[in-house]
């Protein structure tokens, strides 16, 4: 699988790239701002390109603003967020361009290769990764009057989080140690009593529940 | 002076009652204006006003100067007398006495011929006046419209003829004369200052229609119309008003002197809201009056709102009159150079508003400290603001990037030592201490400046902030432009210090957390439902959003009635 970087830190690109190399990846370019990676992505044709969000000239959501156009010219190609920091709205943003193929991911996640490797995969493969902090500020929020989110189980909430940080089914239910027909049963409790039209795609699906969750 | 004044008085007496006896036994037939009653009422007003402006401004040259034109009008009286030399005087001297009532118009209220205009309009005026002496070398009617005259004693020959062209002449000149004479005076009066403009109108009005007048007298002399002395008659009666307008004048300038008492009675009971110029302006008739204040720290004037103050050197539209107490320079008065003619009255003023300047002086003094207070503590929570951020990026570009650097080695380091059993679990632990560390790092950092205050503004920070918050909050955010560095940093500290207060102390159920932009201000305002009850020497961390928000020339309210929840508001200058 071929991979695109983008970091204007020295220190970090090189360290993701050993990393990405360590884990089987092919690392066809590092880029240090948003106009490099346009460039590299144009003429390396990476199948996914990682991108910081912080980044020279104005060192604000560069990284943010270069995914928006890769999404517009190269729709193949899966985008990685890295970030240094929680921010649910930048998150948003970037789902709000399509769920296929995209995550947001915080910097430090990148040091579990095993993680790490599972959601390039999964976003070269047109799935979605959310960072479990920025999913627990939707989860955990609380909010005026009727929170429908009571009426889950806590069990139900856990698999509505992984849902949300867009693992597939059989995923949740290693991560939680249970048969895959166990976490369709939860998640088809979990669209009814948040009223919720069933979406059996795993990658669709976080998009509606972070669009529900952001609502409340 | 008194006595002297007293003779020329009695002297003037006695003249102007052989003039008018000379008018009033005029000769049946060649009667000559003015007749008796004019000469008196002329006479009277040019004496009368003469005498009183002399004794009201002594060192005014123009009192003596009316005086010695009401002489000059009485021996013109003399053409009415009978003996040859008395008429033959008369005859000289007829028209003398107009030099001294130009020069009473061309100068007022100076008595100083400033430019040289006026004194080649007075040069022309003089010259004038030789015309009718020749005339009377060549004939006997010199000036006169009559058949049975006395002799003439300085005729020489007798070329009638030759005598009434020179005398056209002088009236052709005289009245070109004076229509540019009305002219200059028009013009110099629309260009003048307000304050000299209303002195002089009265002088101006009068002056202007009685020299129309006597042009209209001089024209008509020149088609030969003898008979016709109505136009001589609205001369004279308009010329009787000049000296007592500007004796009008005189005495209203005195009558100020006299306002000096009522302006020190209104500064005495006034209290701190009167208007210092206002009043000085309207004692001194000079609405162009400026107040500047001494700061002997600046070493420098300064105006009543603290900008400094240059005083006029050399200015010929502005001057400068220095206010001292007990030997040190307090205030300036900066006003019109009009008012030079009254000295007098501007020190008397300055005297008696001394003590008031002195207290001006030292609120402008507290003024411009507080102004300086004010641009220095706002200065402050700029550069704490500024290094907010420099900090927030230092940690971004520096420690947490050397963090995140060191956890991927680690991730590296794990992958490459899969076999080593005993390892493993201790590069894992080591994996989420790391984790822990950066975690706080990232709550730090957000304390410090959060992220997106700096990347995209109040709104969206705030609206991260309600999202973030632990009690149900509800958002109205209406700001949609990014406003200055510090403003959104006082008004995002605001929200959540607000939002943290509500959290531990309210009870609260839920918070509604509104930001707009109105009128140039940025208005802020955080409410909960709970107990109530705080107050902004409470806690010191309202006590230090007050202070961050009236830095930056705001206001920071609290509402917080003891069970009715507590509203804290923020209204911030944005233009």
């Amino acid at each position: 699988m071929r991979v695109a970087l983008a970091d204007d830190a020295v220190l970090l690109r090189e360290g993701l790239a050993r990393l990405l190399t360590e884990a089987g990846f092919e690392v066809v370019g590092l880029a240090a701002d948003g106009d490099e990676l346009l460039a590299l992505v144009e003429s390396a044709a990476p199948d996914v390109a990682i991108v910081d969000i912080r980044m020279p000239p104005t060192h604000t959501d560069e990284g943010l603003r270069a995914a928006r156009v890769i999404r517009e010219r190269w729709p193949s190609v899966g985008i990685l967020v890295l970030s240094q920091h929680v921010n649910a709205r930048y998150a948003l943003e970037l789902l709000s361009t399509g769920t296929d193929g995209v995550g947001y991911l915080l910097k430090e996640r990148v040091s579990d290769l095993e993680e790490l490797a599972s959601s390039v995969n999964r976003v070269a493969h047109g799935g979605s990764v959310l960072d479990p902090a920025v999913v627990g500020e939707f989860v955990g929020r609380r909010r005026a009057g009727d929170n429908p989110l009571e009426r889950l189980t806590d069990r139900e909430r856990e698999v509505l989080a992984l849902m949300a940080e867009g693992r597939s089914n059989r995923a949740i239910a290693e991560r939680l140690y249970v048969t895959d027909h166990t976490v369709e049963k939860h998640v088809k409790n979990i669209f009814g009593s948040l009223c919720l039209p069933p979406s059996p795609d795993d990658h669709r699906r976080v998009l509606a529940v972070i669009t529900y969750l952001n609502a409340q | 002076m008194k006595p002297k004044l007293w003779v020329v008085a009695v002297a003037g007496a006695l003249a102007g009652a052989g003039a008018v006896w000379l008018a009033a036994h005029q000769p049946a037939n060649r009667p000559t204006e003015p007749d008796a009653v004019l000469t008196l009422v002329l006479g009277a007003s040019l004496l009368g006003s003469g005498l009183a402006s002399w004794r009201a401004r002594p060192e005014n040259r123009l009192g003596p100067v009316m005086v010695l034109t009401a002489f000059g009008f009485f021996a013109s009286q003399l053409i009415d007398a009978r003996p040859a030399w008395m008429y033959t005087v008369g005859n000289a001297v007829q028209y003398v006495w107009l030099i001294g009532f130009l020069y009473l118009l061309l100068t007022f209220p100076t008595g100083r011929l400033e430019s040289r205009l006026d004194r080649w309009l007075m040069g022309g005026v003089v010259a004038l006046m030789v015309l009718p002496l020749l005339a009377m070398l060549d004939g006997n009617k010199a000036g006169l419209r009559c058949d049975s005259c006395p002799d003439n004693l300085i005729q020489i020959t007798h070329d009638n003829h030759e005598a009434m062209n020179l005398l056209g002449l002088q009236r052709l000149l005289g009245a070109a004369l004076l229509v540019v004479i009305v002219g200059v005076l028009i013009r110099r009066w629309l260009r003048a200052s307000p304050a000299r403009r209303h002195a002089v109108a009265p002088v101006l009005v009068a002056g202007c229609a009685s020299f129309l007048a006597l042009a209209a007298t001089a024209t008509l002399d020149l088609f030969g119309d003898p008979l016709n002395s109505l136009p001589a008659n609205v001369f004279f009666y308009l010329t009787a008003t000049v000296p007592i307008a500007v004796l009008f004048v005189f005495l209203q300038r005195q009558l100020a002197r006299g306002g000096v008492a009522g302006l020190v009675v209104e500064l005495g009971t006034a209290g701190a809201g009167t208007d210092l110029r206002e009043a000085l302006a309207r004692t001194l008739g000079d609405p162009s009056l400026q107040l500047a204040y001494w700061f002997p720290a600046e070493r420098c004037y300064v105006d009543g709102a603290g900008s400094p103050v240059r005083l006029p050197v050399d200015d010929a539209d502005r001057r400068a009159t220095l206010v001292e107490r007990d030997g040190q320079p307090i205030a300036a008065l900066l006003h019109d150079p009009f008012l030079d003619n009254d000295i007098g009255l501007v020190q008397s003023v300055c005297a008696a508003a001394s003590l008031a300047l002195e207290n001006e002086r030292l609120q402008a003094e507290l003024r411009a400290r507080l102004v300086e207070l004010q641009a220095s503590r706002a200065r402050l929570v700029g550069a704490t603001d500024a290094e907010r951020r420099r900090i927030e990026r230092d940690l971004h570009d520096g420690t947490q990037q050397r963090l995140v650097s060191i956890a991927m080695s680690l991730g590296l380091l794990e992958a490459k030592l899969p076999a080593r059993g005993d390892a493993g679990p201790l590069l894992r632990e080591t994996r989420a201490a790391l984790a822990v560390a950066l975690e706080e790092l990232r709550e730090l950092t957000h304390g410090i400046t959060p992220p997106l205050l700096v990347e995209r503004g109040l709104s969206a920070a705030l609206d991260e902030l309600c999202r973030r918050a632990s009690l149900p909050t509800h958002p109205r955010l209406e700001v949609d432009r990014r406003l200055p560095d510090e403003v959104e940093s006082a008004a995002y500290f605001v929200a959540s210090e607000a939002l943290a207060n509500a959290a531990k102390h309210s009870h609260a159920t839920e918070v509604r957390v509104a930001a707009w932009c109105a009128r140039g201000q940025l208005n802020l305002e955080v409410t909960d439902d709970g107990i109530g009850g705080a107050g902004p020497d409470g806690g010191s961390g309202l006590r230090g959003l007050a202070d961050r928000v009236e830095a930056l020339g705001g206001r920071f309210t609290v509402s917080s009635p003891p069970g009715r929840g507590t509203t804290l508001r923020a209204e911030i200058p944005c233009a």
